[in-house]
């Protein structure tokens, strides 16, 4: 899986550690995501979707291999 | 016949509930502090013991039992921040520990065995490790396992 949470999170103009706080999670877990090192739960998907105010499939795409 | 199944269901429900609550308990942040400070303290007596003389053997006994309670205090408190990410490295770190457990309750005592073979054929038996050895062994490896992944994610 793939994402482009970096590029949303710049949109948004919003550093790791204030969307971390904003979802309630540590920065760690936004950087771990954002280098596909950690797959996000529903939950924590759909709270980011309703930060950046978009579909979760938006920012987070299969790849072929999954 | 509905009303019996509603209440069935709420039952499951209320028990899920509360073993999951038990599964998730965790100590508050500040406790890691303790644990590690304790368990310091309990390890340099222990140490220590070795240069005094006399029968020490409680003493001995009951700091070994110290150092693993506050290990397990350790183990048992919150991250700063305990999301979803830190509860899946725990759950690797058990898993690993677990493993690492009952691989060297197996595995150890017949290096032991190997090695007084060759070093001192007559003192050569196969002894079962003590509690201790394996308990503090599964929360070393638990820890160890915890912090590298932790850093490294």
């Amino acid at each position: 899986m793939k994402n482009t949470l970096k590029v949303e999170r710049a949109i948004n103009n919003l550093t790791q550690d204030e969307l971390a706080k904003r979802i309630g999670v540590s920065r760690q877990t936004i950087n771990s995501i954002e280098k596909n090192r950690y797959v996000p739960s529903t939950l924590l998907v759909l709270k980011l979707s309703e930060v950046f105010d978009k579909p979760v499939n938006e920012f987070f795409k299969l790849e072929e291999t999954d | 016949m509905n009303l019996y199944y509603m209440n069935m269901k709420s039952m499951l429900e209320c028990e899920q509930k509360r073993s999951e609550k038990f599964l998730n308990f965790k100590l508050p942040h500040s406790f890691k502090k303790v644990g590690w400070i304790g368990f310091a303290l309990a390890f340099i007596a222990l140490l220590s013991t070795k240069f005094f003389e006399g029968d020490l053997e409680v003493l001995k006994t009951v700091l070994k039992k110290l150092s693993l309670v506050f290990l397990l205090i350790v183990v048992f408190s919150k991250e700063q921040v305990e999301d979803e990410m830190i509860q899946k490295i725990r759950a690797q770190s058990f898993s690993f520990a677990l493993l690492g457990g009952v691989l060297y309750a197996l595995v150890q005592p017949l290096i032991n065995y190997l090695v007084f073979l060759v070093a001192k054929p007559e003192k050569a038996i196969v002894e079962d490790l003590g509690d201790f050895q394996i308990l503090w062994f599964m929360l070393t490896v638990y820890l160890m396992f915890f912090y590298v992944n932790k850093k490294r994610s």
